[in-house]
């Protein structure tokens, strides 16, 4: 109570004391943002594609005078704290936030543990949050109501579209070798019933805990079954791993596959641009000339950090940023209005169209994109593809 | 010397400690409920960890393997089995667990049985992971756990439970035999303790109440993923609580946690990107400087306080 | 693929080997670091993880291979053992008797594990907690029908001759047999004539510097962070243990073995039961040889 008045009233004074403005309104106080993100333990490499964009969003948004709160800008401020890497931490934090900080308002942590492990507090405080990267079929058990997930990337979705794509390049066979992670296993638990479906054999299947150090023997196995595609169900460390090791001992399959890992900037780095060439992976958005702000969200990212966005983390995070503030533009900071305007509208986003069926999105279309000459292309499906499907020519 | 609570004043401190706590739900709000919580939760953890770490001198890295065996039992049983059989049948798990391996753990000692214990934990987890992962499970939620009172006031009654167990073991002639193995194994059992079945009690013991902790604290963050669960960390905070405490009855962990607890808290909220540095940079200097943790600054204080009573009489 | 043909597949006994090597030499640096301080320094993957941060920023400012920085970079290491043993060990040392030590346990566990959370988490304030690697000696080169990729063939030789080299050194130089000595026996050795300061400050330098030149082979062959030490720590800990500590040549031989399970375990079961395999060994082999599997006297009193 008595913390978050005095750190408000220290804020007033400095922007009193640097502006020499008039009487001040409503709109000199900043809006307070509230959110956890993981700086410390095993998920802190992975979350920056994600605070990155959030601090690209709260720099463009304050220079363009604040985020507009139903007609008034007002400055944007973020409250953060770190959950490392930990959802019973970040429960904490969330109730924090919303009891003792009294944000404004709330983004999303990373990671799907974390946004299903905060769902009951949103619900308990009736404060709405649009999620970002969470991807998980238990997803849809969540409550519909004060949480909502953009991601097309549902891995029972991911299993039916990437079986259509394979049969379309008229893959016979395939290895499937997955990390026993859940998005990973949720994918493979997905994919193989699919395939078997459409008569793809599955000539080799494995899996692997997310501590493994070597894959040549199971990569020795893959090589000797000869498959079309390989699919890597793999997580960014391991991603890293496969791709190494399937270099060094020829696993020359045309269609490569890997889950995670190749959307983010550090894989091409990792591996070498002519590994990282023509690997498939996960991801719904690209720049693309119909989606509004696409191009230059990316322009903008690779000008403040060096390098590309994560196509899948990044984009979403942006896109959740999208979403709210068309929704407090409209309905300022009532809770239940908001709420009611996420649910219902359709919102323009720089990954297209977003409408929320309950939790999840029903417009965008699961996708995969691949590298293909340094830059990451949508390749399926065809409606929003934006490159035409390669196969792999050794690594 | 040692009588079941070491002394009035303390005694008096642990009521009124455990009164406030008790109080807690009622008046505050579910920030504060929230650090009340974790507060019961390392306390049950430390206490339980000390019955046989500090007694008997066998430091175990691998506390975590109790916490997690009950999680994970709380969480397969969920829905198919009512929550009150559930959480002490996961104690009931952790102990039959430490029954099973103790006998053969127990010969190992010193560096060696620490390391041991670590990857005890680690075969425990990995060995779920594919369980699970061989069952065709990727991971469970758990919908419509209790609420955050339920939850708090299963931990206040672990955390009690723990504290009258370690009260009750420090004084008791169990207690005695477990510090005369600690002293010196061998003479020990020459005199005639029958090390063997105290250290087994001791660790069987040590394992009941983490595993119902661990089976109420799944019901809080409700998604369970094996590995988060039986995070090392866990392991590690609570030799850092044991520690800092010092001494080997109820007043160090009592002391540990309070402490350690409260300035993490204090930390992770004012300075959210230093306090890990500044917990190390605690933990390092508190060591060097206090190595009979605060029980031993107390006792110090104590004595100097007796002994200059002594000089004035 | 048959038994046969798993056991005697060259391609399996590289990746063994490259493993294995690498945990020796880690395991190597923590043996010597533990024989000095009879403390298990829980630190010790966080100065494989400086390493590995340290030959990065060779490359990504001077654009050197991690094995034209890995000599600086152990070198630097060494630096920093020395450091410690001078500011902070000798002193600690010398005033801690054999009955203290005993009691030392948990509270020099603590110790080290707040030296390695300050380490990790400055690290991740200046490194940021990105993760790295060092795309060096890509290429695949190949021996008969064994495919060698250039910076793990490296890595290999590397760690192993600098393995055997310090194991030879302990058992055949006099220098080297003054260190075993003081590993063994400190009280005994110092009354021999040894010159335990001076024995102690190189182990340390030694351990340090191993450390850091495994990072230097792990910045080739990994993704690292800040936050990557603690496995290389549990992974050494786990070798000296397994091998008996104090043990340098044991050790050796522990880490070769988890090598060959990783690998081998893993071809002749299933990649699910890879982290079970290298557990369920290690305690497996601890309950039946409570003190090392190479232990060749009784238990210490």
């Amino acid at each position: 109570m008595t913390r978050s008045s005095t750190r408000r009233a220290i804020v007033f004074a400095t922007l009193a004391a640097l502006a020499t403005a008039p009487a001040w309104s409503q709109a000199d106080k900043p809006l307070r943002i509230g959110f956890s993100m993981a700086r410390t333990g095993m998920l802190a490499m992975a979350t920056p594609s994600q605070m990155n964009t959030y601090e690209l969003w709260r720099e463009q948004v304050n220079a363009k005078g604040g985020m507009d709160v139903g007609g008034t800008k007002r400055k944007v401020e973020f409250v953060t704290y770190d959950d490392q890497s930990k959802p019973e931490q970040a429960v904490r934090i969330y109730e924090k936030l919303i009891t003792d900080d009294k944000v404004d308002l709330l983004l999303a942590p990373w990671g799907t543990p974390f946004h299903i492990s905060i769902a009951p507090v949103l619900e308990k405080y009736k404060f709405p949050m649009i999620g970002n990267t969470a991807a998980s079929v238990a997803l849809r058990q969540v409550k519909p109501g004060y949480i909502w997930f953009p991601t097309s990337a549902i891995p029972d979705r991911i299993g039916a579209e990437l079986t259509a794509m394979l049969k379309a390049n008229g893959v016979k066979s395939v290895a499937v070798l997955s990390n026993v992670l859940p998005f990973t296993k949720e994918i493979k638990n997905a994919l193989e019933p699919e395939l078997k479906k459409a008569g793809i054999a599955i000539t080799v299947s494995s899996e692997y805990p997310p501590d493994i150090k070597d894959m040549t023997p199971v990569l020795t196995q893959i090589k000797s079954a000869n498959v079309d595609a390989v699919l890597a169900l793999a997580y960014p460390g391991d991603s890293v791993l496969y791709a190494k090791q399937a270099k060094e001992l020829g696993v020359n399959a045309p269609f490569q596959f890997i889950a995670i890992g190749p959307t983010d900037a550090f894989f091409p780095k990792a591996v070498g641009a002519a590994s990282a060439d023509d690997v498939v992976s996960i991801a719904h958005w690209a720049p693309r000339a119909d989606w509004k702000g696409s191009q230059a969200f990316y322009d903008a990212y690779v000008k403040k950090f060096g390098e590309d966005p994560d196509f899948l983390n990044s984009a979403l995070a942006w896109m959740s940023l999208e979403i709210l503030e068309q929704a407090v533009a409209k309905n300022g900071l009532d809770k239940e209005k908001i709420r009611a305007y996420v649910s219902s509208t359709t919102f323009d986003t720089i990954n297209g169209k977003v409408k929320f069926d309950g939790v999840q999105n029903s417009i965008t279309p699961t996708a995969f994109v691949q590298y293909q000459k340094g830059k990451l292309q949508i390749v399926w499906p065809a409606s929003i593809a934006t490159g035409k499907y390669e196969p792999k020519k050794g690594w | 010397m040692r009588g079941l609570f070491a002394s009035r004043v303390w005694t008096a401190a642990l009521v009124s400690g455990f009164a406030v706590l008790a109080a807690l739900p009622f008046v505050a709000d579910d920030y504060s409920i929230g650090v009340g919580l974790a507060l019961l939760m390392w306390l049950a953890l430390t206490e339980s960890w000390c019955v046989l770490s500090k007694m008997t001198g066998y430091v175990s890295l691998g506390s975590v393997v109790f916490y997690g065996l009950g999680a994970t039992l709380v969480v397969v049983t969920w829905q198919k089995v009512p929550l009150w059989v559930a959480v002490p049948a996961a104690g009931l798990v952790a102990a039959a667990f430490a029954a099973l391996v103790g006998g053969p753990v127990l010969r190992v000692r010193g560096p060696y049985f620490v390391i041991l214990t670590y990857g005890l934990a680690e075969l425990v987890k990995y060995s779920i992971i594919a369980a699970e992962s061989a069952a065709g499970t990727a991971s469970r939620i758990l919908f419509g756990a209790p609420d955050l009172a339920t939850i708090y006031f299963a931990m206040f009654a672990l955390a009690l439970a723990a504290t009258l167990l370690l009260a009750w073991v420090s004084g008791s002639r169990f207690g005695h035999g477990l510090r005369s193995l600690r002293e010196n194994e061998e003479a020990a059992e020459t005199l005639g303790v029958p090390v063997v079945r105290y250290k087994l009690a001791a660790f069987v013991l040590s394992a009941a109440i983490p595993g119902m902790v661990g089976g109420v604290m799944a019901l809080r963050s409700t998604y369970f993923v094996v590995g988060q669960v039986f995070d090392p960390m866990l392991s590690v905070t609570v030799i850092a609580m044991a520690v800092l405490g010092g001494g080997d009855d109820t007043r160090g962990p009592l002391l540990g946690v309070v402490f350690l607890a409260l300035l993490s808290e204090l930390l992770w909220a004012r300075a959210p990107l230093l306090y890990m540095v500044l917990l190390g940079a605690i933990l390092v200097v508190f060591v060097l400087l206090v190595p009979d943790g605060l029980v031993g600054l107390f006792d110090r204080s104590g004595r100097r306080r007796v002994a200059a009573s002594k000089e004035a009489s | 693929m048959s038994l046969l043909e798993t056991l005697l597949s060259g391609q399996f006994l590289f990746a063994a080997l490259v493993t294995g090597s690498l945990y020796a030499l880690i395991a190597l640096g923590l043996n010597l670091v533990y024989g000095t301080m009879r403390m298990l320094n829980v630190a010790h993957g966080d100065v494989v993880m400086l390493g590995a941060y340290g030959a990065y920023g060779a490359f990504a400012l001077l654009g050197v291979s991690p094995i034209v920085a890995a000599p600086f970079v152990a070198a630097l290491g060494g630096l920093v053992g020395y450091g410690l043993y001078r500011g902070v060990f000798r002193r600690l040392l010398a005033s801690s008797t054999p009955a203290s030590a005993g009691r030392l346990e948990a509270n020099s566990l603590l110790l080290f594990f707040g030296l390695s959370i300050l380490v990790q988490n400055i690290a991740a304030l200046a490194f940021t907690p990105n993760t790295r690697s060092v795309a060096s000696l890509s290429d695949v080169w190949h021996l008969g029908n064994v495919a060698m990729t250039g910076n793990r063939l490296v890595s290999l030789v590397v760690a192993g001759t600098t393995c055997i080299g310090v194991a030879w050194f302990l058992s055949r130089n006099i220098a080297g047999l003054a260190m075993r000595a003081v590993i063994e026996r400190r009280e005994a050795a110092f009354i021999v004539g040894v010159d335990v300061d001076r024995v102690q400050r190189t182990s340390f330098v030694l351990g340090f510097a191993s450390a850091a030149l495994a990072g230097a082979l792990v910045s080739m062959l990994e993704q690292f962070s800040p936050f990557s030490g603690f496995p290389f720590t549990i992974a050494g800990f786990i070798v000296i243990i397994l091998g008996g500590l104090g043990n340098v040549k044991a050790g050796l031989l522990a880490a070769l073995l988890l090598g060959a399970i990783e690998t081998y375990g893993v071809a002749l079961t299933s990649a699910n039961l890879r982290s079970v395999l290298l557990y369920g060994s290690f305690v497996g082999a601890l309950l039946l040889f409570p003190n090392g599997l190479f232990a060749r006297r009784a238990a210490r009193r």
